[in-house]
Order: C-alpha cells, then structure tokens, then sequence
C-alpha cells in the first residue's frame, strides 16, 4: 500500500517540515508570553512588552503560514495517494474474472472501492498532519517545560502512566464493539430495504405486524450496542480532563512550593508551565486516537490489499496459433464445476458448431445451459477438456480478441444509466444513427422508442429500472446485434417478448445477419424449431441432437418438453 | 447542430437538452417522468448531506420534542449537568488567576485555599461532564430508537402507489441518513450550543467585572473571528457542495459499473469504463484537494486570530497592570477566558450549519410520517370465502389521462382457473394489483363474493388471496424461512408438501443444509427459475383461496412447469386462481382464457373456442406453435 505514497514522497517530507514549523511557533508562543509577563509586566518595562508583542505577532503569521502550507502539501499527498489507490482499485476489480468478483460479491466490492479506500486515505492524511503535529506537540512540549523547571516535567511524567493506562483500557474495550455496532447497523438496513423492495410481498401476506416486529428486535439491538459504545467512549474524554487537571494543581502548587522555598521560578514561568502541560497531555491523547483509528484504517487496507493481490486468475494467451476456420466453436470432451464446489454442471461435452449454423439449446432450469456458453467468450475456464473457437483454443487468444468475436445477450439484461442510444452503441463506439436504428429494427425495439417523447435519447435509469423487462431485452438484443461479432450468443434473451415479437426479431435477424454462427438457449421450443440443430442438455450431459423432426423421434426428452408445451395442440 | 439540414432518422430527433451529452440530472428528471409501475424498482439516492434549508422549522422542532415525552427526567438532568459544566468552567481560570496572583504575593495559606478549591471544581466539573455525556447517549439512543420504530411501522403501511413512484433509495435514505443526522445533530451539538451560549455569556460578564476595558480589547480578535467565519464558510460550502455531487457520481458509476460487470466483460469495455471512472476520480481529486485545504486552513487561520488576541491582550494587560489597573492573575485569568471566548463563536458558527440539516433532516422523516396510511376501510370479513371475482366496468389509470383499464368487466366463478394473455401494457399486471386493492379504482366495481372489495377488510382480502409475481422476491432467510412465510408456524410436514408440490422439494434436499440452507442476498445464489419456484411454494403453503400467478413461471421450463400445474389440480379444486402469461402452455388449461388488449377484453373463452374463433388468440397460438420463430 506504501508504494501508492512514493510519487508523492516530496511532498510527504515537506509538509511535516511546515507542520514542525508550525508547531515550534505554538511552542515557543508561552514562552514568549512568560517573558512578557515577568519582565515587561512586573518590571513595569512597557516597551519591552510591545517589542516581544510584536515578536509574538510575528510568530503567529509564520505559524499560521506554516500550517496552510503543510495543509496544501499533506493533501496533495493524501488526495493524490486515494486517487491513485481508488484508480488502480477501480482497474484491478474490472480486470477479475467472474470467479473472483462471485467470490467477493459486488456488494463487498463496491464498498471496498468507496468506503474502504476513504478510511486509508483520511488515516494517510491524517498521519501526514495529525501524527506529526501532535508528536511535536507532545516532546516539544516536554522539552519547553523541562527548559521552564525539571520540575514540572516530573508533575507531567507522573500524570502520563494514568492517561495511557486509561486510553488503553478503554479503547481496547471498545474496539470490538464497533464491529457488533456496525453489524447491527447492516442488520436495521437490511430488514428495511428487504422491506421496500419486497413491499408487494409483506402486505400481499398481511406481515405488516411480524415485518415490524422483526425490525424492532434489530433496533434494538443496535441501539443497546450504540449506548454501550457511546457509554465507554463517554468516559474517555472527562478521564483525560480529570487527569489533565489533576497534572495544572500539581503544577501550580509545585511551583508555589517552589517559589516559596526561594527557587527561582516566577508567575510567569508558571503560567506557561500550565500552558505547555494542556499542550502535551492534548497532543498525547490525540495521538492515541490516531492509533485507534489506525487499527480501523489497517482492516481496510487489507480488504483492499486482498483485492489488489488477487491475480486476475484468467490471464491473455500468448500462443500465437493460427486460427483455422471463421466463425466456428467447439467443444473438446468439456467438463465444468464451479471454483469451489465438486460437482460437476457439465460433464463431457463434445460439441461443435459450424461457421454460419444456427444451434439452439434447450433443457430444463440449472441443466447447464449457461454455464456451457460461459465458457466459449471465457468468461470461466472449463475444469477439464478444451473449448475452441475458430479452431484455436480459447486460453491462446488474448481476452480481447477473443471476446471481439463474440456477441453475446445474457439472461439478466445489464443496462446502464445513459440514453437509450448510447447503450445500443455500447459495443460499437462510432455506429451512426442509421446503423443504431437498423439494429433496434432488428430486435423488435424501434417502434416503441420513437414512441417515447426523446426517441433514442430517452435517458435509462440505473439497472434499466425504467424499461418492462421485454422492452430491456430487446435494447440488449440490439446492442448486441450492433457490436461487431463473427459468433451471436442468445441466453434466454427473449423470454420477456410476446410471441409475435419474437419470431418477428428472429425473422429479422436472419435476414440482416445471416452468416453469423448463433448459437440460441430458449425455453420455447417454439423459438428454436427451425434451428439447423438443436442439443438437449440434461444434468449437464447433452442427451440428444439433431434437428426439430429427427429430435422428435429420437428424443424422449425433447419430444417431453414438446409435449409439455403442445399437450393437446392440435396444430402440431 | 451542424446536422440540421440533413435527414435525421425518426427517434433521433429530440434530445432532452441541447447538449450533446445526457448529464445525470438530466436522467434522473426524465427518469421520474418515465416511471414504470412495476415491483423492485431502485433508485438512485441522495448523496451526502449538505446544509439545506428547512420549511417549517418551528413545527420541526416542536414534533422533535414530542420525542423527549418520555425522558424529562433525563432530559432534565442533562441540561442540569450541562449548566454545571460551564459554570464551572468560567471558575476555574478565575481561581487558576487568583492561585498565581498568591504565589506572586507569597500569601501560602491563600494559595493552599485556592489549590484546593480548583481541585474542587475539576473534580465536580469532570463529574458533571460525564454526567452529561452519559445522559445524552442514554436519550440520544432513546429518541432514535423511537424515531426509526415510528418510521419503519409508517413505510411498512404505506400504500404501493407511493412506493412505486418514489425511489427506494430516497426512502431508505430517510432512515439511514435522516435519522443518524438528527439523533447525532441533537445530542453532540445541543450540549454544545447551550453550553457555547452560556460561556459565551458568562465569559463576557466575568471578564467585564475584572476590567471592561480589557474585555473591549478582546473584542477585537472576537470580530475577526466572527467576519473569517462568515467569509470562509461561505467559499467551503460551495467548494464541499461539487465535492459531494462529484463524489455521488463517482460512487454511482462505480456501482453500475461492478453491477453490470458481466456486459462490460463481455463487450471487452473494461478499458473505456476505466478511463471514465479515472476521469471522474481525478477530478474528484482535485476538488477534494482545494476543498480539503480550505478546510486544513480554517484552523491555523483561527489559531492564528486567536493567538493575535492573545498578544493583543498581553499588551494591553502588561499595560494596565503598569499603570496598575489589573493584577497579574487578571491577565493570566483573561488569557484563559479569550480562549474560551473563540471557541464557542467558532462552534456556534458550525452547528448553524449542521443543525440546518439535521431540522431538514427531521422535516423529511415527518414528511413522510404524515403520509396518509393504506386505506384501511372496510370491515367485512371473509370467513368462508368462496372465490368469486368481479370486475364491473372498471376503469383505471396510473397517471390521470393516461387509462389503462377501459370499461373492464370480468366474472370468475368459485372454483375457476382463468387465464389472462395480451401482449405487454395490455393491462394484465394492473388486473392483479387492482384485486390486492394495492391501487385504488377509478370508477367501476370490483366484487369478491359479491361484496365490493372496500368494504371488506384489508388483511381479510389479501390474507385469502396469495400472488406470485413475475420479479420474485425472496427474504435473506432460510429456504424454509422462506417457504413458511405466510405462517410461520407451519409444520415442517406443510412446507415440505409445498415444495413437492412446486417441484423444488428435490433441489432443497440436495443442499447440505436442506430446508434451512441459508439464502444471502434476498437468494441471489438461485438461478431465477429457482426463485419462482420457491415464490410457488410459498404461495402454496399460504392456503389461499384465490391463487394469482403473474408470469409465475416464465422462467421454469416448461416440462417443470407442467409437472407444477399437474401437482396443483388437486390443491386448486375448490379454489380461483388467476394466471397470467405470455406462454400459451401455461394458459391452455384455464377454463376460460381472457385476451387483453390496450385494457379491454377483447376475446374470452376455452382455449378451443378461442381457436376455433380464429382471432387474436389464434394469432398468437400459430406464432407459438406453429414455428415461425427461427
């Protein structure tokens, strides 16, 4: 994580440089002020007092001076530090492969990225200024009041075992109870956004009443931990100040004694004595709590450290092999299972698709249809066997250029929050608008954007929260169809659109892209009749192929599915 | 546009603005203007707070202290203590100075008096401080706690239209952020105010009864202050105010762009989404650096103002104790006091700020406390329901003038399995949500058991009638949790007989955990045929009398689905259910199919009849079965 702060090493020295300047001017203020005191006040020397006022002026300027600088030079380092960690963060989580980012799941992802990088950040800026300042502060301080009488440092020596003992004990009891308070926090959240996503479903089942109970015991829970937190944390603050003023009676009466016995303290030397005491207990205290949040900000650094380390487990081919056939995928003796897990949700797959073929999947849900044509773009790496495309293996191409040939429209339609033409165009950066329109022709999707009031410019919403699920669909299916591709992947892509819809974006597909190899999952076998081949998935086995009539004759489960749809049909 | 005179396809013509791209403003307005009345939307949320203005801020407060009803004691208690404090902070620099002052004029026995009396006071003092803090905890975590109950009860009854035209993250903001920012702004600025006031005041009187010249000194590095204050915060909240927008972009963005990362991959944009969150991260970064030093700066510009009051003091005191005005211990008492005296002005300056937000804050919960519950009329019960739905010429739209349901007239008799079909838009979903009484009618009648749903009890209705929705939403819970939503006290033998029957029962045993295989994430794990299935279950095991299944199944594969509706005749006997699909397979059976189309009814009848009618619903079958598709 260092090394994030070596590009701004510079400013890394500087800033502390001014923060000693600046704190050497706080220090050397009482001493000034002792001066004041004791020889332009009591000798009555009035001209005395303006010169070191002025003196004193002086001082304050330079520190102030001081202090905006090293804020100018501390936040170039921390700001700079958190764009750079945050960049860097942003492009190491988009290079993962699926495996990883399932494993992180997004949500921990996003809160990496946002939440975590801000806690380094603030913890690097704030041990630039913070941890220098009050360093200073604490040793300058014990030093100035040495320099006043050993005496006195002795009083703040005495007070210190106590200040640490107590920061200690009590940060140490509290520590863990940030953790409980801010799972509890997660749990309120949670009961509450499940219960305005799932609003239909609490009140379709009158739970109003259990829904409510379940959110008290949460609150509750949260707040009994948030009071023994705060309870803890509240004894902090009065046990530092009982300290401190035990430490200025100490100081005042030391000095009495002192004086009195004849040594050569004055008032006014006292005076700054207590000065420099609030200085260096404030300063120590302070730097205790830089500690505690120290150990906060190390939890985030390594749950961003455990992204940043984690290789992108699929990495470029570098074989050079030619490619020997356009167009075509297949499938080598393929076995998959999820990173992780045993079982196997593909189990020797032969399969191979020729250049310009249509090839349609059909089988029942979780018998690997997905996960079959997850593995052509490589968006994992099959366990066992080989996956060829073009004739070449997949693990030789680049990403790039393998992920170029391919067009794929999955399941859950991802679109983003920009126009609806920007989305279309997402694979192919400069269609114009005639090639924008045509591909929304295709999939069945122009008709009802130009209905709408701003037509192809009609912003989407975040996730596409906006558009029916069919009408997603289909702006995913154009945005597919416009991207450059040799090789078109359907997942279940048009399972939102009517019937009608559908055959006429399958009609028009065929007839503006007919040398494109596609490869089709459906539900319907309606979609998928005219299919040059159809494969039936079972279990992750493919249990027959062939065309719609010989799967008929030949496939128990095909002509099964057929039926579930047919039953009585009288048109079959 | 230099494009003008050249034909721009049709769809192409308008752009919401005149700019050349879509600014996020701009989506989140024409957004709001295109809402979809659909189940599971999300919406963007607020970003971080700023300092806003509130309406009606004497009304605000006055609802806020309703919430302390309960704790005057405490309350009490805690204003007691926070008097102490400041009072005894104003006495202790003046015994501090009168310490010195004895040591200066070897009086002993004096100083031993005064030595002994600050111990006093540190001692008290320090006693009520905690006093103070622990009191405030203990409220502050009352009121919040009483405050989110009110809350949450108020979303958990408020009506669907609401919810469907109001984005979820500004609901939840209202917990999340709103709640937090009032409960902290209360107790950690409260204490402060009352006690910033009153040292200001007591500082003021103090240090005119020592010397009122010197006190006029003081107030010099006071103005100062106060004019610095007002300059700089101005010039950070608007700097604070990009930052906040900026840093909401980026956050957004980011989000999307890890969310939809499957299309990123598989578009190979990974580098163009990279370079535009780097774009926005490092002007992020250089707003935050200015911002950032702005507010560095605030505090060596006050310890500087400060410090010159301080000479300034020195000065003028080393003068008026040569000329015999003052004692040493004065200057040494006003020396403490002019410290104490900029920091409260500085402070109240701030929680100006903040206790603007947090009564806007509070003024937003209440805003939505006050929205008006579901309608809760009706008070029949329906004990012996039969099943019997009528729609009698209803109308209906979302938004006035645009209907979706024209005259709608439908009669469902006890027993029945009617299916809707009519391509999207056609009205089918609003059928559904009409029947739950989740919208309210325009004109028309809508009849159960001839009784007209307003007058029959809420919970009544929607306890006998149980839907399944096409978005599933599952709880963060168990399978089983899940499947016994509907009562949770159900026997394990009911729940598992709801699974059979919805064709689910065999992937749950194959979890290693079985029925109490925990789902994270609202059951994100699941494929999304999974999830309707255990939606299905759920549904069953409620008991219902009326089934509704919109689009229940359209992620199931059809042999499933079959092996479901085989399960289900038994169950459905003497029960209605209504089913809506695009599948025909999945409606064939119905005893009456009903084709909607721009919310009329323009066909209803058995699917035989239907086809022998050779209209729409033919129409559709021949798509369908016919293979005209690839």
């Amino acid at each position: 994580m260092l090394k994030y702060l070596k590009k701004y090493w510079l400013f890394c020295i500087l800033a502390p440089l001014f923060m000693v300047g600046e704190v050497s001017m706080d220090l050397w203020q009482p001493d000034l002020m002792a001066k004041i005191v004791d020889q332009g006040v009591l000798q009555s020397d009035f001209s005395l007092i303006v010169r070191v006022g002025v003196q004193m002026i002086l001082c304050v300027l330079a520190g102030g001076t001081f202090g905006v600088v090293c804020g100018v030079f501390a936040n170039i380092a921390a700001q700079g530090f958190g764009n750079d960690l945050r960049k860097d963060l942003f492009g190491h989580i988009m290079s993962l492969s699926f495996e990883q980012t399932d494993r992180f799941s997004t949500g921990s992802l996003i809160t990496r990225l946002s939440n975590d990088v801000t806690q380094v950040q603030n913890m690097v800026g704030l041990a630039i200024r913070g941890l220098v300042r009050n360093g200073v502060m604490f040793f300058g301080g014990v030093f100035m009041l040495w320099r006043q009488s050993p005496r006195f440092a002795l009083v703040a020596a005495c007070g210190m075992p106590f200040l640490i003992g107590l920061i200690v004990f009590f940060l140490r009891k509290a520590s863990p109870l940030f953790r409980i308070v801010q799972e509890k926090l997660d749990g309120v959240n949670h009961v509450m956004q499940e219960d305005v996503a799932g609003a239909r479903v609490v009140k379709a089942y009158v739970k109003e009443a259990y829904e409510l109970g379940r959110f008290d015991r949460a609150n509750d829970a949260l707040c009994r931990e948030n009071l023994r937190v705060q309870t803890l944390l509240s004894f902090i603050g009065p046990g530092m100040n009982i300290i401190m003023n035990l430490c200025v009676v100490g100081v005042i009466l030391v000095g009495g004694v002192t004086v009195k016995k004849g040594g050569g303290l004055t008032p006014g030397s006292i005076m700054a004595a207590i000065t420099y005491l609030t200085q260096i207990l404030g300063g120590f205290g302070f730097m205790a709590m830089i500690f505690q949040s120290f150990t906060r900000a190390k939890a985030s650094a390594e749950r961003i450290n455990e992204v940043l380390a984690s290789e992108p487990s699929l990495a470029d081919g570098a074989n050079e092999q030619p490619e020997t056939a356009r167009g075509t995928v297949e499938f080598r003796d393929v076995s998959f299972a999820y990173p992780g897990t045993t079982q196997n949700v593909l189990e020797h797959i032969d399969l191979t698709v020729r250049q310009g073929e249509t090839l349609a999947v059909i089988g029942a849900t979780g018998s690997g249809k997905s996960t079959l044509i997850d593995l052509i773009p490589r968006f994992y790496d099959a366990t066992s066997g080989t996956v060829l495309v073009n004739g070449r293996d997949v693990r030789d191409y680049s990403l790039d250029a393998l992920r170029d040939k391919i067009s794929i429209v999955m399941q859950r339609a991802e679109l983003y929050s920009r126009s609806l033409e920007e989305n279309i165009r997402w694979g192919a950066p400069d269609a114009r608008p005639e090639q924008i329109k045509a591909a929304a022709q295709v999939a069945q999707a122009d008709d009802y954007i130009c209905e709408k009031e701003y037509g192809y410019y009609t912003p989407v919403s975040e996730g596409g929260h906006s558009l029916s699920g069919g009408q997603k669909q289909r702006v995913s299916v154009a945005r597919a169809i416009l991207k450059p591709h040799e090789i078109l992947i359907f997942d279940d892509a048009t399972s939102a659109l009517d019937l009608r819809t559908e055959a006429a974006l399958y009609r028009a597909l065929n007839e503006r892209d007919p040398d494109s190899t596609k490869i089709i999952i459906a539900q319907r076998i309606a979609s998928i009749r005219n299919a040059d081949r159809i494969i039936v998935l079972d279990n992750g086995r493919i249990a027959a192929v062939g065309t719609h009539d010989s799967l008929m004759e030949t496939s128990d489960i095909y002509r099964d599915i057929f039926l579930s749809q047919q039953k009585e049909g009288g048109a079959a | 546009m230099e494009d003008r005179n050249k034909t721009v396809p049709k769809g192409f013509e308008r752009r919401p603005d005149e700019k050349h791209s879509v600014s996020r403003d701009d989506l989140k307005r024409a957004v709001a203007q295109t809402v979809n009345f659909r189940p599971g939307r999300g919406g963007p949320g607020r970003g971080p707070a700023e300092i806003e203005k509130a309406e009606n801020v004497k009304g605000t407060a006055r609802r806020m202290l309703q919430y302390f009803s309960g704790a005057r004691k405490q309350l009490a208690g805690l204003i007691l203590s926070v008097v102490a404090v400041t009072l005894l902070s104003l006495a202790a620099p003046a015994m501090q100075g009168s310490a010195i002052d004895s040591i200066k004029a070897h009086d002993w026995p004096q100083l031993y008096r005064c030595a002994a009396l600050l111990l006093g006071i540190f001692v008290v003092n320090v006693g009520a401080n905690l006093a103070q803090l622990l009191l405030s905890a203990r409220l502050s975590q009352g009121v919040v706690r009483r405050m989110r109950h009110d809350l949450f009860k108020k979303i958990d009854n408020l009506p669907i239209p609401y919810l469907d035209t109001h984005s979820n993250g500004d609901i939840m903001s209202r917990m999340t952020n709103d709640v937090e920012n009032v409960s902290n702004t209360i107790f950690q600025s409260l204490g402060s105010l009352v006690s910033g006031v009153l040292t200001l005041v007591g500082t003021v009187t103090i240090m005119f009864l020592y010397c009122w010249q010197l006190t006029l000194v003081t107030m010099i590095s006071v103005i100062l202050t106060v004019l610095v204050t007002k300059k700089m915060s101005g010039v950070m909240r608007k700097i604070y105010r990009k930052r906040s927008a900026l840093l909401g972009e980026l956050n957004g963005h980011s989000e999307e762009m890890i969310t939809g990362y499957r299309s990123i991959v598989a578009y190979n944009k990974q580098r163009d989404v990279t370079a535009e969150f780097e774009k926005t991260s490092d002007t992020l970064a250089k707003v935050s650096v200015k911002a950032e030093i702005l507010g560095g700066s605030m505090g060596p510009i006050m310890n500087c103002i400060s410090n010159i009051g301080f000479v300034i003091v020195a000065a003028f005191g080393g003068y008026f104790a040569y000329t015999g005005l003052i004692t040493i211990g004065t200057i040494s008492a006003f020396i403490v006091y002019a410290k104490q005296f900029s920091r409260p002005i500085n402070e109240i300056a701030q929680l100006y700020g903040s206790i603007q937000t947090a009564v806007a804050g509070a003024e937003r919960v209440f805003t939505l406390m006050d929205h008006p519950d579901e309608d809760n009329s009706g008070d029949k019960t329906l004990r012996d329901t039969k099943g019997e739905i009528s729609f009698r010429h209803v109308n209906f739209s979302y938004i006035p003038g645009k209907q979706v349901l024209y005259d709608f007239n439908l009669d469902v008799k006890p027993g029945q399995k009617i299916a809707l079909v009519g391509a999207t838009g056609s009205g089918k979903t609003t059928v559904v949500n009409l029947l739950m009484r989740f919208y309210p009618l325009d004109s028309g009648e809508l009849l159960i058991d001839g009784v007209n749903i307003n007058e029959i009890r809420r919970d009544e209705l929607r306890r006998s009638t149980a839907i399944v929705l096409q978005d599933t939403f599952l709880f963060s819970d168990t399978i089983g949790g899940n499947i016994k939503y509907a009562d949770r006290d159900a026997s394990d033998e009911r729940m598992k007989n709801a699974a059979k029957m919805s064709n689910i029962a065999r992937y749950i045993e194959r979890q290693p955990d079985g029925y109490d295989t925990y789902l994270s994430h609202a059951g994100e794990s699941l494929s999304h045929g999974q999830r309707q299935l255990l939606a299905i279950a759920r549904a069953v095991l409620a008991d219902p009398k009326i089934l509704i299944l919109d689009e229940a199944t359209s992620s199931v594969d059809t042999r499933t689905e079959k092996k479901i509706q085989d399960a289900m005749v038994n169950l459905m006997k003497n029960r209605t259910s209504v089913i809506i699909a695009h599948r025909l397979s999945t409606v064939r059976d119905a005893d009456r199919i009903v084709v909607m189309d721009h919310g009329r009814v323009v066909e209803t009848g058995s699917h035989e009849e239907l086809l022998a009618q050779q209209g729409v619903y033919y129409a559709l079958y021949q798509t369908q079965f016919e293979g005209k598709a690839i």
